[in-house]
């Protein structure tokens, strides 16, 4: 393939005529130009007969988000894959140790964009346990009230995602309506609509306002009617069913062996759900069950997410029900400096465990933390359920698994 | 704090762990050397009485001395996390055996740590760069990594004015191709 | 510098287009009326003397003509409905209610930048669209919008039909392989397994139309799916319940869905399923190529829905008898008027087709809307169903659509076709001999 340089002031390159870029190409290539560096690499990128590859490259309507994807097809049936990932590292782990404590809560919202919260509620866990804060129980019923809202708001996602890569273009638009509303309410509660830097180190950033509450109680007047219809509309899809049904099928074993959490965990049958198994927060005094499935498939995870939708719903009536008086935040200092220590957090997010460990050295900036995401681990198990599916599916199962490129790249 | 899980611990594995499980909270913590990674593990994994069958996190950690590796292990005998810190990896060349023998799901939290901090995990199939491009040749998360090198080393180093380092010659060779002209 | 230069410098550029082509129209205009009063008499006599050949090449021009008009709308109309189904708005600001958007798109269409890509095959990438299109275009010849309103009557009417689409699968093959991208490469074969597939229960199941209609000609089906009486005597239409619709009902299901396959429309829309295969065989192309190819696939709609009405719901023929009304005008008699009513017809009935949406939203006036939406039921409602289907339904996976291809709609046709046949030769027996 020729190089190509370029006339004077049309590329950065062309400032300096001595340097000479790479020629394009080469970056592009899904077959590494390079020899194989580890065993699998060569085991993958050596085609067999008929076979071929075909990169689903980060820029594709429907991998979610920056995602590329070399396949190995042989026709239409995938015979291999790898993920490539990196597209949208943007190297958190690191920005945070120069950040002081405080600061790095609005650094972590970003990892798993569309559940904000839990992506705070984690570290913000871990530094109390490193302080020893205890936090207010108002405070820990808010952050439990709108961690559930953005559950649902994040499973409304989901639903419609899945169906849009189903094929459905109707489903996606109507969710959005529900999540719309949601994140107006949240926007009143934490003055963001997405990514929202609410929770402090202590407690919460500000108390339930009059807006929130109004929107809250005219949604939820609506929202099990709201939600009932929504999912009517996939349910009872004849072609949903049969597209979803028997399709990337995990069973109990794989799942422990491919350290799946959440929803695709319970789908196998497995009732792991931190929020009962390991409580935290004040979920020990909510009531509500946890559903699981034993199909393990694709329709399974969708319809155990639209049930967990319903116990975030009773989940929400509880807390509004239950809210104590008190302060919001713990009393901290405004410069934080734990003793030397470690400590681990995990909460239960939309898609599995996300947890957070955090190293403290006694200065003012966190010495190492450390997200754990669920979707990383997700993704990491479409490799194990696409070989052998046709290449309509391969988006199918990777949008039932429902991994979210920020947390994957983090 | 689940003092009984301790006292378990400490009796099961008495002669590899380096000082007694400590506990804060709801974490208990144990702290082994590399080369008994594969025989606790394994015994974690399988034994009924411990049952640490999921393994929730694997991360790398660079303390400025030396480098360790620490794995999250839930267990549905007990309330606590456990955390095993396997200590005592230097920092020129970090080597540990890799857990993927018992969990499929750690090889690429191993690519992880691989790609930040350069810890080889032997045994680990695909031990490649998962997040910085294939040529990258730093590694991000440790403690010594320095971003001007950094950027001098990269492919795109000097293309844009505020790259360039000062002197472009002390750049690594075969990065800038002078054509010769 | 002369004035010319001077103004042709201070003109835009849409300015400098009609500042070369008003000019030239008015040349060629005077040019024709020259010919015309000079050789007038000669070249009718030409044109009478090769009557069938000039029918043909005028209803074949208007066709063409009428193409991206009729794209348009349905365009439109689907852009319109789908919204509505989401629950948005759709197209609204350009034009009134938004009707002039997909006209918008045509144009800008034209102005996209018009590429091959580097190793695709030149010659089979540039015809496929051409391929595509044109297929499409030519099985319309043969579609009765009115009695009397045909391109062309024969025989063989319904067989060159299918024979005709069929053919759309070679341009999507060409466009498919001449990409050089795999994207494409899938598209192109999804779509050819899947026409290829689907035509077979598409035309089994009409052969048992064709025995109970005796002809295969578009028209006489139309015509006995009416009392029709020709000249003399009641000019009218016979009930719906002559319509084929009810005499062959397993046919007319067969149909419906096997259409929607070969139309490439969703449920089985595989081909161009955007969030697999980008665009599938059109992923390469830009411009009016793909414009080409989008028409193609409107216009299969409009040829398809049109052809189910023809065929199972009785074609020109009103639901009910209704007594003669006096023809205020008697469309022959216009001559060259009847061009200029024809080249309105797309304007009118872009506006009729906004204005329920209009009226269904302010909530008044409905008997005004129905009255609009039974002059346009015909042919448009099956259009609309096709677009219902595509924002309601998700889309097949290629194997469970050959599957359900060949173990459901094939034994489905053949049993329709052999009921149809045992039921033909039974009345026959009961009536004593052949009717």
């Amino acid at each position: 393939m020729a190089t190509q340089t370029f006339a004077k002031g049309t590329h950065p390159s062309a400032d300096d005529p001595h340097v000479l870029l790479e020629d394009d190409y080469a970056f592009y290539e899904p077959i590494p130009p390079y020899p194989p560096r580890t065993e699998r690499e060569a085991e993958f990128y050596t085609l067999g007969d008929g076979e071929m590859f075909l990169n689903m490259g980060p820029q594709h309507p429907s991998t979610h988000g920056v995602l590329r994807v070399v396949l190995k097809l042989d026709g239409e049936r995938v015979v291999d894959i790898d993920p490539v990932l990196g597209y949208l590292h943007r190297g958190v782990e690191k920005l945070v140790e120069n950040a002081d404590y405080h600061q790095t809560i609005s650094q972590v919202d970003p990892l798993e964009y569309i559940s904000s919260l839990f992506c705070e509620w984690a570290p913000v866990t871990a530094y109390e346990k490193l302080l020893d804060v205890e936090v207010p129980r108002r405070a820990e019923y808010i952050r439990v009230l709108s961690g559930e809202l953005n559950r649902i708001a994040s499973h409304a996602l989901f639903m419609g995602w899945f169906a849009l890569d189903l094929g459905g273009l109707t489903p996606i638009l109507w969710s959005f309506i529900e999540r719309d509303e949601i994140v107006e309410m949240l926007a009143a509660l934490t003055g963001q609509r997405m990514l929202f830097n609410y929770f402090r180190i202590g407690g919460v950033n500000g108390d339930l306002n009059h807006e929130f509450l109004s929107r809250l109680g005219d949604w939820m007047s609506r929202a099990v009617g709201q939600v009932d219809a929504n999912t009517k509309l996939l349910n009872e899809n004849e072609i949903f069913v049969r597209r979803a049904s028997g399709l990337g099928v995990v069973d109990q074993e794989t799942a422990i062996r491919y350290c799946m959490t959440g929803a695709n965990l319970r789908a196998t049958g497995i009732p792991f759900d931190l929020r009962r198994t390991h409580p935290y927060s004040i979920y020990p005094e909510l009531e509500f069950d946890i559903p699981t499935r034993s199909e393990g498939d694709s329709l399974a995870r969708y319809l155990l997410r639209m049930e967990e939708v319903k116990q975030s719903l009773r989940i929400i009536d509880q807390c509004l029900d239950k809210m104590p008086d008190g302060p919001i935040i713990a009393k901290l200092p405004r410069l934080l400096r734990p003793r030397p220590g470690r400590a681990w957090a995990a909460v239960e997010g939309p898609r599995g465990v996300y947890g957070a460990y955090a190293i403290s050295d006694g200065t003012d900036q966190p010495f190492r933390l450390k997200i754990h995401d669920p979707s990383f681990i997700h993704l990491q198990a479409v490799g194990a359920l696409l070989p052998g599916n046709l290449l309509a599916d391969t988006m199918a199962i990777m949008a039932s698994l429902d991994p979210v490129m920020g947390g994957v790249d983090k | 704090m689940d003092r009984a899980l301790a006292r378990r611990l400490e009796a099961r594995f008495e002669g590899a762990l380096r000082g007694p499980a400590r506990q804060r909270h709801d974490q208990t913590e144990i702290r082994i050397g590399a080369g008994d990674v594969i025989e606790v593990l394994r015994a974690l994994n399988d034994e009924p009485e411990l049952g640490f069958t999921m393994l929730v996190d694997l991360a790398g950690v660079d303390t400025g001395a030396e480098m360790q590796v620490v794995y999250h292990l839930w267990s549905a005998t007990t309330a606590d996390w456990l955390r095993v810190i396997v200590e005592g990896l230097s920092r020129d060349d970090p080597r540990i055996a890799s857990v993927t023998f018992l969990w499929q799901g750690a090889e690429w939290m191993e690519r992880e740590t691989y790609d930040m901090f350069g810890i080889t995990f032997e045994g680990n199939r695909d031990l490649r760069r998962i997040y910085m491009p294939p040529d990258y040749t730093s590694f991000p998360l440790r403690k010594d990594f320095y971003l001007p090198d950094d950027a001098a080393r990269s492919p795109g180093a000097g293309v844009r004015h505020v790259e360039r380092t000062h002197s472009p010659v002390d750049a690594a060779p075969g990065v800038l191709r002078r054509t010769g002209a | 510098m002369t004035a010319l230069a001077r103004t042709w410098d201070h003109l835009t550029l849409p300015g400098k287009a009609l500042f070369i082509l008003i000019p030239l129209l008015a040349l060629l205009t005077t040019g024709l009326i020259v010919v015309i009063a000079l050789f007038g008499q000669q070249i009718l006599d030409i044109l009478i003397f090769n009557l069938p050949i000039v029918r043909f090449v005028f209803a074949a021009t208007v066709l063409l003509l009428l193409a991206p008009p009729i794209a348009f709308v349905i365009i439109y109309m689907e852009m319109k409905i789908i919204a509505l189904m989401n629950l948005r708005i759709g197209p609204d600001r350009v034009g009134p209610w938004g009707t002039l958007l997909s006209t918008i798109h045509g144009l800008k269409v034209l102005m996209k930048e018009d590429f091959t890509p580097t190793r695709a095959d030149p010659v089979v990438f540039t015809w496929a669209p051409v391929v595509v299109f044109s297929t499409m275009a030519l099985s319309a010849l043969v579609i009765p919008f009115a009695p009397g309103l045909f391109a062309q009557d024969f025989n063989l009417a319904l067989l060159y039909f299918f024979a005709i689409g069929g053919l759309t699968v070679v341009g999507l093959l060409m466009g498919g392989w001449a990409s050089f991208n795999k994207y494409s490469l899938l598209g192109g074969l999804r779509s050819a397994a899947q026409i290829v597939s689907y035509e077979i229960p598409l035309t089994l199941s009409v052969v048992g139309l064709v025995i109970l209609a005796g002809t295969m000609s578009l028209n006489k089906i139309v015509q006995q799916q009416g009392v029709y009486v020709d000249i003399t005597g009641s000019h009218g239409s016979g009930w719906f319940l002559d319509w084929y619709v009810f005499r062959q009902p397993l046919a007319f299901l067969i149909f419906g869905i096997a259409a929607t396959a070969e139309a490439n429309r969703t449920p089985f829309d595989l081909t161009e399923a955007d969030s697999e295969i980008v665009a599938g065989f059109a992923t390469e192309y830009s411009g009016m190529r793909f414009g080409f190819f989008f028409f193609a696939e409107y216009i299969g709609v409009f040829i398809i829905s049109a052809l189910t009405t023809v065929l199972f719901l009785g074609g020109w023929n009103a639901p009910f008898p209704f007594p003669r009304i006096a023809w205020i005008v008697d469309p022959g008699s216009l001559g060259i008027g009847l061009l200029f009513v024809v080249a309105l017809v797309p304007l009118l009935g872009t506006l009729l087709l906004a204005a329920p949406f209009y009226l269904f939203r302010s909530q008044t006036r409905w008997w005004v809307a129905l009255i609009v939406g039974f002059v346009l039921f015909n042919v448009l409602a099956g259009a609309v169903f096709f677009v219902w289907m595509r924002g309601t339904l998700p889309r097949v996976r290629i194997d469970q659509l050959m599957g359900f291809a060949w173990k459901w709609l094939l034994p489905a046709a053949l049993l329709n076709l052999f009921v149809t046949a045992l039921g033909v030769l039974v009345a026959d027996a009961l009536r004593g001999g052949p009717a």
